[in-house]
C-alpha cells in the first residue's frame, strides 16, 4: 500500500474515510479517483459483463483496486439504471455502455410507473450483488460507494431528454409529478444499498450547468436531492453529492442540498474552494480528459498542484478525478495521478 | 413515538425495515453530550454496517426501541471520543483496572475516561485481522489475547483520539495486557503506572497483618487496602495537576453516579435471569455490563439509556413475554467472548444465560458511599470475586450450580489471557462434577462448524440431564 511515496500508510482506507467523516484530518487524504467502469478494462472483460454481472463488475472493482490502490471502490456503470428498473429500454453494446433507446414515458404514462424492487427489477440487483461480494471481500477494509442517480437525472433518463427539459417550462407540474416518483425509486435504491454495506453517493450529472440553467436546478433538481440526502441523513450517513460538468453557476446553492462533500467536476477548484469549503468537503477536481491523454509526468505535476490547493480546506479535501476515469485511460496515467497525489497529501508528519 | 413490537429478536434487515417505522423526532431525541447539533446515535445496524461493522450481517438484535439505542449508542464510542475531544474535552484512557480508575478520573469536569482494551471486540465486529495483524508486527503476537488490538489502535489514532493521560493498572490484571500496555507507553504516550493488588488471605505467620472480611467472605490483609488508596491518591493528585481542580466532593458524585450505574445493571441482571421467560437477550446483557466500566464514555446518557433498558425488561417480565424458546437451558458464562457472535448463536440452540463471570465484577460492586472515598474506591475493588483466587471468583457460579439455577458453565477463554489460558484448568478441576464447555474462541470471523457442533452437543446434553 506504499507506492509512489516513501512515508508507511498506517490506515487502511476504510479507517481514513472514517476520520475525514469525523473531521479529523487522517494520515493524508483519502484519494478517490472516481473508478468505475473504467475497472472493466483494468480487469480485461467486456463492459457488457461487467454492467449485467453483480459478481464480475466486484471483481473488476477489486482487481482495479489491487493494481491503483486507491482508497473507495466506486460501484456505477451509468445513470440510467433507477430509470431503466421503471420502464425505459436501453440497449446494450458488447464493449460501451448502456444506451437510451426508449425513454418509459413514450411507451406508458406516469400513473402506471411503478418504485422498481432493487433486489428483482432490471440492473439494480447487479449492483446490490456487487456490493454484497465485495463488502464480503474487502469491506472491512475499504468503503464502497454506490452511485444512485438523483431524481432529476433519472427523471430525464425517463423521457425524451429534450422533451422533458421543454416540460421543465411548458409543464412544470408534470416534471415535479416525475420528480417525485423518481425520488421515491432513489430513496428504495438507497435503503437496498445500504443493507448491502454501500454508502450512497448521489450523482446528478443531468443537473449540472451545462445542461440546466440554475433557476431550473434550483426548481427541479436541487429541492429532490435535498429530500433524498434528508433521507440518508436519517441513518446518519455523510453524502457525496457528485455533479459533473459545469456547476460554477451553481456553486452557491450546493450546500443547500444538505450534502456533506461535494463532488465537482468543471470549475476553477480556488473558486470552488472559497465558496463551499467552510460548509462541505469537497471532492475533485482533475480534469478527465488529461487524465485520458496527457503524459503521465505532465498528470503529476497537475494533480500535485489540484492537491496542494485543495488540502487548505478546512473541512476536509479527496483529491479525485472530476467525472468518471474514461474507460480505456492508460494504467500508467491514473498511476501517475495517484501516486503523484499520494506524494503531497499527508496530514501527519 | 415508536411503539414496541412483540419481542423477538430480529435480524440487521429486519431492523431496517422497523426503522422506516421512526420518526424524525424519535431519531432527534436521543443524543451524547446532550449536543443536539453533533450528538445524534439512534441508528439502525445497517448504519454502521456500512461503516464497516460486517458482522452486524449475521447476528440477531432485541426489537425493542431500548435495544436499539443502546446499540447505537455504543457502536458510536469513537466519534463521541472524537468529538469529546473536538468540544475541548479531556480524554484520558484508564486501562488494566476495568473498573474504578475510570470513577477518579470522571469526577474532574470535561474529563472523559475510556478503557482502549474493550476495543478488542472490534476485529471481531469488523470481522477484520486489520488491527491484529498491525499488533503482531508491533510485537504483540498471535499468542498474545486479543486485546492487542488496543496496541494498534493507538498507533492508528483513527479508532479513539490520543489520550491527553494514560493511567495503567498491573498487578492483579491481565498479564497479557500489561505486556501490552508496555508496549503502548514505549509509543511515547504520557503514562502513570499504578499496581492492583491479589486478594489472597494473610499469611498466618506475619502476625502484624490484620485482616479485613468483605461481605461476601473474602479476606485480604489490611495493608492491601491501604496500598490501594495510595495508589488511587496518586491517580487523583495527576489529574488535579492536568485539571487545575481539587474538590473531592466531586469525587463522591461521581462514586453516587457510578452507584447509580451498578444499581441499575444489577437490577437489570436480577430481572432478566430470574424471569420465567428471558426478557432480553444474552448479547446485549454482556454489553449492558460492561458499561459499568465507563458508560461507554457518557455515563449520563448511559444512565438514561439503562434506565429504558429496565423499563423495558420489567414491562416484558411483567407479561411473561420472552424472546427465547420457554425451555432454554440456563447456563452461566464464564469470560467474556471475543466474538459477539457466540452470545447470539447458543440462544438459537436452546440454551439461556443467567449468570456471568465476565471479569468485570470489581465494576459492579457497590461503592460505600458512607466512609472516606479513596478507602470506598479500595475496598470495592478488593471485594470483587475476580481479584483472588479461581475458587473465590466461581464462587456464586458454583452456588448457582448446586441449587439449580444453572444447568451447565460455558467457559469461552480468552486467548492468551491469563484467566484462560491457565485457569480454565483450574475451573474445570473446582467444577469437575458438572458440565461444563471450555471452548476457544478463533481469532474474527472463524466461528467453525466444528465449534458451533461442540456447542449444539453441550446444548443436547443438557438437555438430555432434564430428562
Amino acid at each position: 500500500m506504499n507506492e509512489g511515496n516513501s512515508k508507511r500508510e498506517i490506515l487502511t482506507p476504510r479507517e481514513r474515510f472514517g476520520l475525514l467523516l469525523i473531521d479529523e484530518n487522517p494520515d493524508r487524504c483519502n484519494i478517490i479517483p472516481l473508478i468505475t467502469s473504467h475497472a472493466a478494462h483494468i480487469a480485461r472483460i467486456p463492459l457488457s459483463k461487467y454492467y449485467t454481472d453483480g459478481k464480475a463488475m466486484a471483481q473488476a472493482q477489486i482487481i482495479a483496486l489491487e493494481e491503483y490502490r486507491h482508497d473507495a471502490l466506486s460501484f456505477f456503470s451509468e445513470v440510467g439504471i433507477i430509470a431503466e428498473a421503471m420502464g425505459s429500454d436501453f440497449d446494450y453494446p458488447d464493449d460501451d455502455l448502456p444506451v437510451l433507446k426508449t425513454p418509459a414515458l413514450t411507451k406508458r404514462s406516469l400513473s402506471s410507473i411503478d418504485i422498481p424492487d432493487p433486489k428483482n427489477d432490471k440492473r439494480l440487483p447487479v449492483y446490490l450483488e456487487a456490493l454484497e461480494y465485495a463488502y464480503a471481500t474487502v469491506g472491512d477494509k475499504i468503503p464502497l460507494l454506490a452511485y444512485v442517480p438523483a431524481p432529476f437525472t433519472t427523471g430525464m433518463m425517463l423521457s425524451v431528454p429534450n422533451t422533458f427539459l421543454i416540460q421543465t417550462i411548458r409543464h412544470p407540474d408534470l416534471v415535479h409529478d416525475i420528480m417525485k416518483i423518481c425520488l421515491q425509486a432513489a430513496i428504495e435504491f438507497c435503503y437496498h444499498i445500504i443493507n448491502a454495506g454501500g454508502l450512497p453517493i448521489i450523482v446528478d450529472p443531468l443537473a449540472s450547468s451545462s445542461v440546466i440553467s440554475p433557476k431550473a436546478y434550483e426548481e427541479f433538481a436541487l429541492p429532490y436531492e435535498r429530500k433524498l440526502i434528508d433521507f440518508l441523513h436519517r441513518y446518519d450517513l455523510d453524502i457525496i453529492l457528485h455533479i459533473c460538468g459545469e456547476t460554477e453557476p451553481i456553486l452557491e446553492l450546493l450546500p443547500n442540498t444538505g450534502a456533506d462533500l461535494i463532488s465537482l467536476d468543471k470549475v476553477d477548484i480556488s473558486l470552488a474552494l472559497d465558496k463551499l469549503s467552510k460548509k462541505m468537503r469537497i471532492v475533485g477536481n482533475f480534469d478527465t480528459s488529461k487524465i485520458a491523454f496527457s503524459s503521465p509526468s505532465e498528470i503529476e505535476k497537475e494533480a500535485k498542484e489540484m492537491v496542494r490547493k485543495g488540502m487548505v480546506s478546512s473541512k476536509g479535501y479527496i483529491p479525485s478525478t472530476g467525472c468518471e476515469v474514461p474507460i480505456r485511460t492508460p494504467i500508467e496515467n491514473v498511476k501517475a495521478f495517484i501516486n503523484s497525489s499520494k506524494e503531497i497529501a499527508w496530514y501527519w508528519d | 413515538m415508536y411503539k414496541d413490537p412483540k419481542p423477538k429478536k430480529i435480524t440487521m434487515d429486519e431492523w431496517s425495515v422497523r426503522f422506516k417505522n421512526i420518526d424524525n423526532k424519535t431519531i432527534k431525541k436521543f443524543v451524547y453530550y446532550n449536543n443536539h447539533d453533533w450528538g445524534l446515535y439512534l441508528q439502525p445496524p445497517a448504519t454502521f454496517m456500512v461503516y464497516g461493522t460486517r458482522e452486524l450481517r449475521r447476528l440477531r438484535f432485541d426489537n425493542s426501541l431500548a435495544a436499539l439505542r443502546m446499540w447505537g449508542f455504543v457502536f458510536n464510542e469513537s466519534e463521541r471520543l472524537f468529538r469529546a475531544r473536538q468540544s475541548g474535552k479531556k480524554i484520558v484512557a484508564t486501562m488494566g483496572d476495568l473498573g474504578t480508575v475510570s470513577i477518579i478520573v470522571m469526577a474532574f469536569p470535561d474529563c472523559i475516561p475510556f478503557y482502549p482494551e474493550c476495543i478488542w471486540w472490534t476485529p471481531f465486529f469488523n470481522e477484520s485481522t486489520v488491527l491484529l495483524d498491525l499488533a503482531s508486527e508491533l510485537g504483540a503476537p498471535e499468542a498474545a489475547c486479543f486485546s492487542r488490538a488496543a496496541l494498534a489502535a493507538f498507533v492508528k489514532k483513527a479508532y479513539f483520539p490520543k489520550p491527553d493521560y494514560i493511567f495503567a493498572s498491573t498487578g492483579a490484571t491481565c498479564d497479557d495486557y500489561s505486556c501490552i500496555m508496555q508496549s503502548i507507553e514505549h509509543l511515547g504516550y504520557d503514562f502513570m503506572w499504578l499496581e492492583v493488588p491479589l486478594r489472597r488471605s494473610p499469611a498466618k505467620h506475619v502476625s502484624m497483618d490484620s485482616l479485613v472480611k468483605t461481605k461476601n467472605g473474602f479476606e485480604y490483609p489490611r495493608r492491601f487496602e491501604e496500598y490501594l488508596i495510595k495508589e488511587y491518591e496518586k491517580v487523583w493528585q495527576k489529574m488535579v495537576e492536568i485539571t487545575g481542580i481539587d474538590d473531592q466532593n466531586l469525587l463522591m458524585v461521581s462514586i453516587k453516579k457510578a452507584n447509580q450505574v451498578r444499581t441499575l445493571v444489577e437490577k437489570i441482571k436480577r430481572t432478566t435471569y430470574q424471569a420465567g421467560n428471558a426478557p432480553f437477550p444474552a448479547l446485549e446483557l454482556m454489553t449492558i455490563e460492561f458499561g459499568n466500566l465507563y458508560g461507554y464514555a457518557d455515563m449520563d446518557e448511559w444512565i438514561r439509556i439503562l434506565e429504558m433498558i429496565y423499563e423495558t425488561i420489567v414491562e416484558r417480565t411483567k407479561k411473561n413475554i420472552g424472546i427465547i424458546s420457554e425451555d432454554a437451558i440456563p447456563i452461566a458464562w464464564v469470560n467474556p467472548t471475543a466474538d459477539p457472535y457466540l452470545l447470539d448463536y447458543v440462544e438459537r440452540i436452546g440454551l439461556r444465560v443467567v449468570d456471568t463471570e465476565y471479569v468485570i465484577n470489581q465494576a459492579l460492586v457497590e461503592i460505600d458511599e458512607q466512609i472516606e472515598p479513596f478507602r470506598a474506591l479500595a475496598q470495592s475493588f478488593m471485594q470483587a470475586s475476580l481479584i483472588g483466587s479461581t475458587a473465590q471468583r466461581i464462587s456464586s457460579i458454583n452456588k448457582a450450580m448446586r441449587t439449580g439455577k444453572i444447568e451447565g458453565i460455558l467457559i469461552t477463554n480468552m486467548l492468551g489471557g491469563s484467566h484462560c489460558a491457565m485457569e480454565t484448568k483450574l475451573m474445570e478441576r473446582l467444577l469437575k462434577d458438572k458440565p461444563v464447555l471450555a471452548i476457544d474462541v478463533p481469532a474474527p470471523f472463524g466461528i467453525t462448524e466444528q465449534i458451533k457442533t461442540r456447542l449444539q452437543a453441550f446444548a443436547e446434553v443438557l438437555h438430555e440431564r432434564r430428562k
